[in-house]
């Protein structure tokens, strides 16, 4: 087999592989071709549930050091600790052996624990701390309210005593009673309660004392200034001391339990100033000693978060490799006696090599003697499609994608694309200075590519990031076409000599007509005398609804042209006959006509002639309306017009029952001749399972392939393929009918709507113009009107709001509505004439994919 | 007339590029897409001058315009 290079015209040669790797080195095998990223394994247990296949315990190990590590991560987000870049490690990428998996595992559970229990001291003794602060600030508090409460006994004790006496009454009367105040609460029979309560509760915490109570309490409380923090949450909670007065063991038992169901926290405080004193002073040295040993804990557990910060993107990257290995691990089968793994996995052919120099690398290093094998087999089944894509082409590519998976060996849209999209985008964008703006965006994307991909982006930049290339390639065309346009920032550029002069009248003014210099047609896109006139619009849209349906014309006929390379490639002779030849004549014989005729009427000198042009919408309509009539039969466009559309007519309705009927029967008449000769469909009446039978009937049944003869019976499935499936499908004559009707009306309809639908490339560019035009004649105009300093201080902001305006407006939103535009005309003008599109995606099975989907930042 | 020639020497230019760019284009893995945009882009970007000139080549309505009187001279 010769190997053909792989180009982004069709997709790369695919193979089936079969893959027999000793059971030793089935990890560092998977681990190699994961680097590698070029085989999309298959599935050989579907099967199978997760939890019955082989390598569930070493995935479920893993799942486990990867939980602790991002719990490692979390803890250093939590002590805002940074973790160093993946972009600084020389080569993560190296794949470990086993045992520096199981190390790894060892060492971050070791860590696990370690972090956890310095984290868990942390938090106590953070508590610990809390309360302290708590209890001292009650004390302190408590003091004041002792002295206040002191001087008012006879206060509380009346207000117990009588119903009717208004609680807190003359508050602030305190120090009346001063006769009273030695006398201790505990005579009296006054218990107190104090704490601790979060601000927010204070009201409903007041008010439910009082209904519970029926306001038999005296309550005092003051405000904590300064917030206290919880250290499981990290939040901060401002608090109110409190402290509550009231008579009898069990109103204070009641109001222990209500503040305690509020959330409150109780201290115990003493009533004897001094006792009270000496209680401060203790939590004081406490809380001290306490701030020494949270400050140690706190370094000691930092210090350890930055060591573990120091490798923890590599674990990351190792990790995730590691189990990505064994998941791929748990797609392949294995032989009867266990001792070899069996993979199937689609590789590009061109891959094969690499493959195998791969696993004998593999092989050597294991210093095994039984070598890796890798076969190839022959299969119906559909390969995946793969496009080998760089920097540049990956955008393009996506586009297309998007919309749809190429067939296999498909002609790739994606190629063309990369000019058509962004020159079609540039017909609705033309304007020289936007296209500068476009161009300098994307060359500094470009220039700053690594450092951008590597920083993260908001989602809207990432985007354009993404598409950095289609940029610079619409800031090319969007540049040429306003040369073409004569127009820069809605300005006229002159740059060659005009054609058109403005006649001079008697007194010597100009205009307001003009005259053309004889002989000389502007060289170079359009006049710019023509701009500012009062018909430029005139002109410019009869121009640009031309170029519109000319270059829809062109664009749909090559795109009509790849479905003709599809078929010679399929070797499908009925898709050329049957599709292609009349529906390229149809649209031919009406739109191709159409276009020749734009062209002639502009290389036929009217004036010259003495001649009226022919109106070319009139001649469509007579054309179809009364075929062989002329609107003016005396002034025709050429000699023999209405003969010539006649026949054109002829050809195009003649197209239609051909390719409404000449696929589908044909199909019909291949197929009863095959069944004649009695063929019939593999799997049609019996269905037989090459995996039941014995080894001879089973290749013969899989076409041959390669077998694998000097093993023992042991292995027989060795060349099977496994899992084959029955993809063959019965030939049903009314639905190839029905399929090609809609064909047919799909087509000749969209030969239509598809050539009124370029119009929107008319459209977008007049509203560009004309949009741009209105913004400078709204901003920088009015500002060229002022002069002096005030002309040159309104020069300068009007300047930077036009700026701003153009690059928002103009730029940003013209510029997406353009490309969406463009997108549409891709999608549905182009792509429907000739993609197929029922491929199946290649998704190798790569660590650099999986990295890039999961990044560890 | 003379001008009425500009297309077909355009179109000579076109094909002399397209040569150059088929044979020029870079060896390697990428040749394919330097040749395909390479040469789309000078038909594309030829076809739209081609299509501009001719429209100005026997135009049918000259300009007018009123205030020129106000800016000459």
């Amino acid at each position: 087999m010769a190997p053909t290079k792989d180009t982004m015209f069709r997709s790369a040669d695919m193979s089936l592989t079969q893959l027999y790797i000793a059971n030793e080195i089935g990890r560092e095998v998977v681990s190699a071709l994961g680097e590698l990223g070029v085989m999309d394994f298959r599935d050989l247990n579907s099967e199978t549930s997760a939890f019955q296949r082989t390598f569930t315990q070493e995935i479920r190990r893993l799942d486990n050091v990867e939980r602790q590590l991002r719990y490692f991560h979390s803890q250093m987000d939590k002590a805002s600790i940074p973790m160093r870049s993946i972009y600084d490690f020389n080569n993560p990428f190296i794949s470990p052996k086993a045992s520096e998996i199981d190390e790894l595992a060892d060492k971050s559970q070791s860590l696990e624990n370690r972090i956890s229990s310095l984290n868990e001291s942390y938090e106590t003794l953070k508590k610990r701390e809390v309360e302290l602060t708590e209890w001292r600030w009650v004390l302190r508090e408590a003091g004041g309210f002792f002295d206040r409460a002191r001087g008012q006994t006879e206060e509380i004790r009346h207000s117990l005593d009588n119903d009717d006496a208004p609680l807190l009454q003359d508050v602030e009367q305190s120090g009346q009673g001063e006769a009273a105040a030695d006398r201790s609460f505990s005579v009296m029979n006054i218990g107190f309660v104090a704490g601790v309560i979060p601000r927010e509760r204070i009201a409903a915490f007041e008010r439910i004392l009082w209904r519970t109570l029926r306001g038999n309490l005296y309550m005092n409380q003051s405000e904590i200034p300064e917030a206290i923090i919880n250290p499981e949450t990290n939040e901060e909670v401002s608090k109110n001391v409190f402290i509550i007065f009231a008579h009898g063991k069990e109103i204070i038992a009641k109001i222990r339990k209500i503040s305690e169901s509020l959330g409150a926290d109780l201290y115990s405080v003493d009533e004897n100033s001094e006792l009270r004193r000496d209680q401060i002073r203790e939590v004081n040295t406490r809380l001290s000693d306490l701030a020494s040993v949270l400050k140690n804990t706190k370094s000691t557990l930092d210090a350890e978060l930055t060591a573990i910060g120091r490798s923890l993107a590599a674990w990351m990257v190792i990790i995730k490799k590691e189990k990505a290995t064994y998941q791929t691990l748990n797609k392949f089968s294995y032989d009867h006696q266990r001792k070899t793994l069996i993979a199937e996995a689609w590789a590009p052919t061109n891959y094969l090599g690499l493959i195998k120099s791969t696993l004998r690398d593999v092989n050597d290093q294991a210093g095994l003697s039984v070598p890796t094998i890798v076969n190839q087999i022959k299969t119906t089944k559909t390969p995946p499609t793969y496009f080998k894509t760089n920097r540049f082409t990956l955008a393009f590519q996506t586009i297309i994608d998007a919309y749809g998976t190429i067939k296999y060996r498909e002609v790739n849209p994606a190629l063309p694309t990369i000019v058509t999209f962004p020159f079609l985008f540039a017909v609705m964008f033309g304007d020289f200075g936007h296209g500068i703006i476009l161009l300098t965006a994307a060359l500094a994307m470009i220039y700053y590519e690594r450092k951008l991909q590597r920083s993260k982006l908001d989602e809207l930049f990432s985007m354009i990031f993404y598409g950095r290339y289609i940029v610079f390639m619409m800031g090319i065309f969007s540049m040429y076409t306003g040369l073409l346009y004569c127009d820069a920032f809605s300005k006229e550029l002159p740059i060659f000599k005009s054609m058109w002069k403005w006649t001079e009248n008697d007194d010597g003014s100009l205009g307001p007509t003009a005259t053309r210099v004889e002989g000389y047609t502007y060289p170079f896109g359009l006049d710019w005398r023509w701009h500012d006139t009062d018909n430029d619009l005139l002109f410019s849209n009869s121009y640009k609804m031309k170029l519109s349906i000319l270059l829809g014309w062109c664009h749909m006929t090559f795109s009509l042209g790849w479905s003709l390379v599809n078929a010679l490639y399929f070797s499908t002779p009925i898709d050329i006959w049957g599709n292609f030849v009349p529906g390229m004549i149809f649209f031919q014989s009406i739109f191709g006509y159409l276009s020749f005729t734009i062209v002639y009427k502009w290389c036929v000198d009217w004036a010259a002639r003495g001649q009226n042009p022919p109106s070319l919408l009139n001649m469509l309509i007579y054309m179809f309306l009364q075929p062989g009539t002329l609107e003016n039969p005396d002034q025709p466009l050429y000699k023999g017009q209405a003969g010539i559309q006649v026949v054109l007519l002829l050809l195009a309705v003649i197209c239609v029952p051909i390719l409404l009927f000449l696929k589908p029967f044909y199909l019909r008449y291949e197929h009863n001749k095959a069944r004649a000769l009695g063929y019939r469909g593999i799997g049609e009446n019996t269905r037989v399972s090459a995996l039941d039978d014995d080894d001879e009937e089973g290749q013969n049944l899989n076409g041959g392939r390669e077998s694998f003869g000097d093993d023992d019976d042991g292995i027989a499935m060795i060349t099977q393929d496994i899992g084959h499936g029955g993809e063959h499908e019965e030939f049903e004559f009314s639905e190839v009918m029905i399929h090609q009707v809609i064909h047919t009306i799909e087509f000749c309809l969209n030969c239509v709507s598809h050539t009124a639908s370029y119009l929107r490339l008319w459209a977008l560019s007049l509203a560009h113009q004309r949009l741009s035009i209105v913004l400078w004649e709204m901003t920088m105009k009015i500002a060229f009107g002022f002069t002096g300093i005030t002309g040159a201080i309104i020069m300068v902001v009007v300047f930077y709001m036009w700026f701003a305006l153009t690059v928002a407006v103009l730029c940003v939103m013209e510029g997406t509505s353009a490309m969406l535009h463009s997108l549409r005309l891709h999608w549905v003008e182009a792509m429907s004439k000739h993609f197929i599109g029922d491929g199946v995606p290649f998704e190798p099975f790569s660590f650099k994919v999986l990295l890039e989907e999961e990044p560890v930042e | 007339m003379a001008n009425g020639w500009a297309p077909f020497i355009g179109l000579i230019v076109l094909a002399i590029f397209c040569a150059g760019a088929w044979f020029g284009s870079p060896k390697g893995e990428n040749q394919t897409i330097w040749r395909s945009t390479l040469l789309l882009s000078a038909v594309s970007m030829y076809l739209m001058w081609a299509i501009t000139f001719l429209a100005q080549l026997h135009p049918l309505i000259s300009p007018i315009r009123e205030d020129i009187r106000n800016l000459g001279h």
